[in-house]
């Protein structure tokens, strides 16, 4: 028996998300809060790499199964709620969480329909804050982290797929 | 002009209902769910109804095809995430007046919105 194949298939799966995800996200960025964001690097994700303070967590099922993040800093996350409705927030709020969680709704959404042979479905999303607070991928997932660096700030884009 | 809203997020329905005040709409009734629009729906008589299709105990398709069961003539604009070909055409069959895809830009919903709104009036 190998566990060589799955994690194959899986890192194959989750790097072929990583266009769709990254173009979603400067789309969405540009619609909702006037601002592109550049990618500034792209990694696989280590166990104990640190996140930002909030972090929206989005599953995706279908013919592959996966987990997105969207990650990024308090200061980035209120002002995501500025842009999006003009409500200034100077800590991180029931509003300030569903703006987050929407836009990440948005960027998954904008994502999978670039893969549609997938037929893949997305959940609601969660919306998780505090320092260093732990998101698992599934043990045969390795996830990917691609950077950006926006008007808002620094954010992180986490994505792991699998088959089914 | 009634509207009725219907989106889980407080975020996208203070979007839509500042777009569609900008439009002149003020009678609009906000609903976080389908089951909760369809308590409004079943309720009070609507011109329009803007919906999103993700969201929790009644989504919006299932809310789509319980309002074209009572009423096949209001006008109801999916406004969503989903994108993919496959979804449009379901929610098409299902009865669907028009579709906007999230993210949008205000030039985009006022435009969708404006439209319905002529028409409902």
């Amino acid at each position: 028996m190998t566990v060589s194949a799955p994690n194959a298939r899986s890192s194959q799966l989750t790097a072929e998300y990583v266009n769709p995800l990254i173009v979603a996200t400067r789309n969405v960025f540009a619609a909702m809060l006037g601002c592109v964001p550049n990618r500034t690097g792209l990694r696989l994700r280590s166990a104990d790499d640190p996140r930002h303070e909030v972090s929206a967590v989005i599953g995706v099922t279908g013919k592959a199964v996966g987990t997105i993040v969207l990650s990024l800093s308090q200061q980035a996350a209120c002002e995501v709620l500025q842009r999006m409705i003009g409500t200034e927030a100077a800590q991180i709020t029931g509003e300030v969480c569903d703006a987050v969680g929407e836009l990440t709704n948005m960027i998954a959404g904008a994502s999978k329909a670039q893969l549609a042979k997938y037929e893949l479905s997305i959940s609601l999303p969660n919306v998780i804050s505090g320092n260093n607070h732990r998101i698992h991928f599934p043990s045969n997932v390795r996830p990917m982290v691609i950077e950006f660096e926006s008007e808002i700030g620094p954010l992180t884009i986490e994505v792991g797929f699998t088959g089914v | 002009m009634k509207v009725l809203l219907v989106d889980d997020s407080t975020t996208m329905r203070i979007i839509q209902h500042r777009c569609l005040n900008v439009l002149g709409i003020d009678d609009v009734v906000e609903a976080e769910d389908g089951r909760q629009a369809l308590t409004h729906f079943e309720q009070t008589a609507f011109d329009v109804v803007l919906t999103d299709w993700n969201m929790p105990n009644m989504d919006g398709l299932a809310l789509l095809k319980e309002i074209r069961s009572r009423n096949r003539e209001v006008p109801v604009v999916m406004i969503t995430t989903e994108a993919e070909r496959k979804r449009v055409v379901t929610a098409i069959q299902a009865g669907v007046s028009d579709y906007l895809v999230k993210p949008f830009t205000p030039e985009d919903l006022k435009a969708k919105l404006q439209k319905w709104v002529a028409a409902g009036v």
